[in-house]
């Protein structure tokens, strides 16, 4: 059945001294058809026992006016003011339901429960001079908007008039009024009716103007109240595709688990309420028609929803949305095309076509694991310190590469050479950071960089995929260039706080043997900071790479954990996004600070006297 | 009342603006500094003498090592504020809970 309230709160006010019998109010209840008849109930929530102020009142079980049974006095007051937990700030709470038969139930049904808060006031009902015709009107709160299902048979869905009021003035005629198709006022009962079934998707709010009439026998007076009445939703509309049911895919270089691809889109007139979870209105669900063992451990679709505010009408309505979803990782090697249809059924839809079938054409492209064609060739200066970066190889299109891993390793391509020129292999290694697809070539021996035999360095640098064992290499040839340098111990760059002393230091990690200075410009906290590093191309960029994180003193900038003295930003990971003034490090302990310039610097007096000396 | 133990190194406190720490913050963001200070005469031991002696009579060359000083055995709680950018920020160990001679 289809019964319900379109108003689930109602509140008014009652008073000392109001007779037995007298009204208070009418609750009202939205038909399904023609036949129904509602049956009203005073009830009490689930869990609670009715309070014993609910015998004071009546509720009649056809009509649904609340009445008084008793005449209120002033013991009542006190004692619904001491009774405590039940009532609110002097309010009485009553609940109220609904079925559509007789029944000796007395607990609520939540779906269809009603709660009424009658104000109780300790105060006898004021009298026709003592009230405003806005009182005599409307209620003076009135917080509930009535709801009114769509699709659903009209018919009266609030009560208008006052109850309590009624006899207050008998000497004034008060009419009601409303001006806002399909609704209207019964002038007969009072009630504001709604005359015809509403559609959401055509409208989802009314704001209606209720005008009230109050006739004096010198004067006429209007007042005017707005009222929102909402239309609710339910599962009246198909599902459709608006352009394409059809995704082509392909998969190459990115080939991860959780992968996702395409995008299907599926509408929906009709709302998808995410709250009560466990409401079935308007649920999708999907299957993937495929019984290929292969498609069902590789392949999944994943299905999103969200509400979207159509073009023209401004309604709501929903969309869905369709990816595929790889459920494991696809190996480089594998190399395939598939067809996958994906029914989408909307299983609370009543007609017959609920469904729309969606397409994907998914096609596997293998990774071919391979160098680009390029000749591999790298300067090195001799004076470079261990840990200098001499340059990074990578497989093509390595930087889309997902879902598996590769890793470099250096080998000499001539083994018959003699043991001098074999020492001068040791010079370089190759590094790379656990998630990272590059390759990073670095000083691993400085001593070995000095020898007048070590003229240009060739390797192999052999790339291998992880788990398929494919490996392919290329040739990279690294030109020494310059003289080496007595050897001097290895300091940290980034110890050093001026750009005198920076730029003289032999740095860890310096590929030109010495540290470089970068002078900030900002004020402030800047990412621009003035530091002293060993290669400014790679410290401080914010990323402590495979090189770097070999030894906390190449670029403790970038790679510090420790907390920074000083005004600073952190970095995402570690180290320092940006600094104040100077950054200089100990170890791995940093501080940021505007470092007092020692050089002088020619102020206004200074230019004045070299002025007047020219 | 006369407090005897009023000399010496104390807790003493100021009320700054954020940007007067010149960490470069920009925010209008306030705070209570509290620093020690005083002198640390009454905590010195024989090795202080010895080492005043020794420097006043010119034995350590160049040599000037640190004396007894007031400095935080304890620091205050951490501060945290919002920059100008919107931009959280937390001081760590900025401001005294607790002075001794050190």
């Amino acid at each position: 059945t289809g019964l319900y309230f379109p108003q689930n709160e109602y509140t008014e006010t009652v008073y000392i001294g109001q007779p037995a019998g007298t009204p208070i109010l009418q609750v009202q209840a939205m038909l399904d058809s023609n036949s129904e008849r509602p049956h009203f109930y005073l009830c009490g929530p689930i869990s609670y026992r009715r309070p014993s102020y609910s015998s004071w009142f009546h509720l009649d079980i056809n009509t649904g006016i609340l009445s008084l049974n008793k005449t209120l006095d002033e013991s009542d007051f006190t004692l619904s003011s001491e009774s405590g937990a039940s009532i609110c700030h002097g309010d009485l709470l009553l609940h109220a339901m609904v079925l559509p038969n007789a029944s000796k139930k007395s607990q609520c049904i939540n779906r269809n429960s009603l709660r009424i808060t009658l104000d109780f006031v300790n105060a006898t009902l004021p009298t026709c001079a003592q009230t405003d015709m806005k009182e005599l009107c409307f209620p003076h709160r009135d917080t509930s908007n009535p709801h009114i299902m769509e699709n659903r048979f009209p018919g009266p869905l609030r009560q208008l008039r006052r109850l309590t009021r009624l006899n207050v003035c008998p000497n004034y005629t008060i009419t009601y009024s409303v001006e806002s198709a399909p609704f209207a006022v019964d002038d007969n009962t009072t009630e504001l009716v709604v005359t015809a079934p509403l559609d959401r998707e055509e409208r989802e709010r009314y704001r209606l103007l209720l005008v009230c009439t109050v006739r004096t026998e010198t004067v006429i007076t209007k007042v005017e109240t707005s009222l929102d009445v909402f239309v609710n939703d339910e599962d009246d509309n198909a599902p459709y595709v608006n352009g394409t049911d059809t995704a082509n895919i392909i998969i190459s270089f990115n080939r991860t688990k959780g992968g996702s691809f395409g995008n299907l889109f599926v509408f929906d007139r009709d709302l998808t309420p995410i709250y009560p979870i466990d409401q079935s209105h308007n649920k999708y669900v999907g299957t993937l028609r495929s019984s290929d063992p292969w498609i069902k451990e590789t392949f999944d679709i994943r299905g999103t929803f969200s509400e979207k505010i159509a073009a023209h009408g401004g309604i709501r309505q929903t969309v869905h949305n369709y990816q595929l979803v790889l459920k494991r990782n696809l190996y480089v090697t594998e190399n395939s095309t598939v067809q996958l249809d994906y029914l989408v059924n909307d299983t609370t839809y009543p007609g017959l076509e609920g469904t729309v079938l969606l397409h994907f054409n998914v096609t596997i492209l293998p990774v071919h694991i391979h160098f680009s064609n390029i000749t591999h060739m790298f300067t090195l200066s001799r004076r470079s310190s261990v840990y200098a970066q001499v340059g990074r190889v990578c497989l093509e299109h390595c930087q889309q590469f997902d879902g598996f891993s590769v890793t470099y390793r250096l080998e000499v391509p001539d083994k018959n050479v003699s043991a001098d020129v074999q020492s001068c292999y040791t010079a370089i290694s190759i590094t790379q950071a656990p998630d990272e697809m590059w390759g990073l070539l670095y000083v691993n021996d400085s001593a070995a960089l000095h020898g007048p035999e070590c003229q240009s360095l060739q390797y192999l640098v052999v790339a291998k995929e992880e788990h398929t064992k494919l490996q392919t290499n290329t040739q990279i040839h690294i030109l020494l260039d310059g003289e080496g340098e007595t050897i001097q111990p290895f300091q940290s760059c980034a110890m050093n706080k001026q750009q005198g002393e920076c730029e003289s230091v032999r740095g860890l990690g310096a590929t030109t043997g010495r540290c470089q200075w970068r002078q900030g410009t900002e004020k402030g906290i800047s990412e621009n900071y003035s530091t002293c590093s060993p290669d400014l191309r790679t410290c401080p960029d914010g990323f402590c790479d495979a090189v770097e994180s070999k030894d906390i003193s190449i670029c403790p900038q970038d790679c510090t954990t420790q907390t920074v003295i000083g005004g600073h930003e952190r970095g995402l990971r570690n180290g320092i996004k940006a600094c104040y003034g100077t950054c200089y490090c100990y170890a791995e302990k940093c501080f940021c600070e505007k470092v007092d310039v020692e050089e002088v610097i020619c102020d206004d007096m200074c230019k004045t006297i070299i002025a007047t000396a020219l | 009342r006369i407090s005897v133990h009023s000399r010496g190194c104390l807790l003493k406190e100021v009320h700054l603006n954020v940007t007067d720490l010149g960490l470069g913050y920009q925010t209008k963001e306030e705070l209570i500094f509290r620093y020690c200070s005083g002198p640390c005469v009454e905590a010195e031991t024989n090795y202080d003498k010895i080492l005043n002696n020794l420097t006043h009579n010119k034995k350590l060359d160049k040599d000037t090592p640190s004396r007894t000083c007031c400095r935080p055995i304890a620091f205050d709680d951490d501060l945290s504020f919002l920059d100008d950018n919107v931009v959280y920020h937390t001081l760590k160990k900025h401001s005294a809970r607790k002075c001794g001679c050190v």
